[in-house]
């Protein structure tokens, strides 16, 4: 947790939920808004509005920004996880591993940009151990599951995204498309 | 799994399956598909393989983001490429409709119009069959072949197009429409005449056959196996005297 205006707000992997941390990463992405605009909405996310600020200097805001930025440790890649008394299994064995199955479907939710995206890539990944795959690749499954995901903490995302990135980057082929004659 | 290594090993229904799964908007479930395809294997089988060893199949693949061969047979089997300067009036029209709709998808019913049954006349002069027969009986007999054995049709077509468009683009001009003009307010003449110029452009072809028959339908077909560049040198002198 940090301080900021007498208020503790959560700024830790450990603190934070995936709902939040997709807000966060969304308001980031937001190309029109600078630098101080999108801490404003990252902490109006958090509990504390625009107004709250009003009488903060800028060198204080500024202190601010970085003392929420000062994460610590690194969360590590869970392989599992229980949900509502399901295990939900995401790889087998010590080393991450990524199917073209679930790559494709992966690629669909982060090519859709909407706001769930983090929590129903993780849903793609955690397979519950007593479904079948049409079960578990069914999109209202994904959905429900996505919606019980947001709840957990971003510890559990951010490992992943290290990873798929990883992976993804060396990987993905690049979008050449046939170059045609007209 | 065997895969090919050039578009030499790709039949041309293999590359017309291949361009259409370019519709598909996600890169890497493109070419998922494209490797399937090319392996003969349904995507499912795929689909359980790690990331990783799916992706070094794609290396292997990676001439599918170049165009096939530019150098076509002109002889193949039985069938030998008719000069483009020889075209008549009703191939020039077919081809012009299966360029506008998709020539990939249509690169067989191309085909079927450029490489055609051939003999040797009693005076010694190459003689192509008569155009006698529907595009749509025939593209299937092209499915087989090599993509590089006849793809490069479609860049000497497109070549030839342009030249033929640029030396009778007073009676092509004709028939564009001024883009620019069509979203100023008009009055209902200009609207009247607007319509009637887009419908002037829908029925190009029909209405040009039909002026050529003198309005005499018995007349269409004769009108379509004269050659393509008399016909259209007749044309550009009817509009240059005004006759």
């Amino acid at each position: 947790m940090v301080k900021i205006l007498d208020k503790e707000i959560p700024n830790q992997l450990s603190e934070l939920n995936i709902q939040q941390f997709e807000d966060i990463t969304s308001i980031h992405a937001i190309n029109e808004l600078d630098a101080i605009e999108k801490h404003l909405k990252v902490f109006e996310v958090l509990g504390l509005n625009e107004s709250d600020f009003e009488d903060t200097t800028i060198e204080q805001f500024r202190q601010y920004v970085k003392e929420f930025n000062n994460i610590k440790g690194k969360p590590e890649l869970k392989s599992s996880i229980e949900l509502d008394g399901y295990n939900y299994t995401a790889f087998e064995g010590e080393e991450f591993k990524l199917s073209v199955r679930d790559t494709k479907h992966i690629e669909k939710v982060l090519n859709s940009k909407h706001k769930g995206y983090l929590s129903e890539m993780l849903a793609i990944l955690f397979k519950r151990d007593d479904l079948t795959k049409t079960e578990h690749y069914d999109s209202t499954h994904i959905k429900h599951k996505a919606k019980m995901i947001r709840e957990l903490k971003a510890e559990l995302v951010v490992p992943f995204l290290v990873e798929i990135g990883q992976k993804l980057a060396k990987q993905m082929p690049k979008d050449a498309p046939a170059e045609v004659v007209e | 799994m065997h895969l090919p290594k050039s578009w030499s090993e790709i039949d041309v229904l293999q590359f017309k399956e291949i361009r259409e799964l370019y519709s598909i908007e996600e890169v890497f479930a493109r070419e998922v598909e494209i490797l399937s395809a090319l392996a003969g294997v349904s995507s499912d089988e795929l689909e359980d393989l790690d990331v990783s060893e799916v992706s070094a199949m794609l290396k292997d693949i990676t001439f599918i983001n170049s165009e096939p061969s530019k150098n076509y047979k002109r002889d193949i089997d039985k069938w030998k490429v008719k000069p483009l300067s020889k075209l008549t009036c009703g191939e020039f029209i077919d081809l012009e409709y299966f360029f506008a709709n998709d020539y990939i998808k249509h690169l067989c019913h191309i085909a079927s119009i450029l490489y055609r049954q051939h003999h040797i006349d009693q005076w010694g002069e190459l003689t192509f069959e008569p155009y006698e027969f529907s595009p749509f009986d025939r593209h299937e007999l092209f499915d087989e072949y090599c993509i590089n054995d006849i793809y490069g049709i479609i860049p000497e077509y497109l070549s030839f197009r342009q030249d033929f468009m640029d030396k009778y683009h007073l009676l092509f001009n004709e028939e564009e429409s001024d883009e620019e003009e069509e979203d100023k307010p008009m009055t209902s003449e200009e609207s009247k005449a607007q319509a009637e110029q887009k419908s002037a452009v829908k029925w190009g072809w029909e209405r040009l056959l039909y002026s050529l028959c003198n309005e005499d339908l018995t007349k269409f077909k004769q009108v379509t196996d004269l050659p393509l560049i008399l016909t259209f040198n007749m044309l550009s002198m009817k509009k240059e005297l005004n006759l």
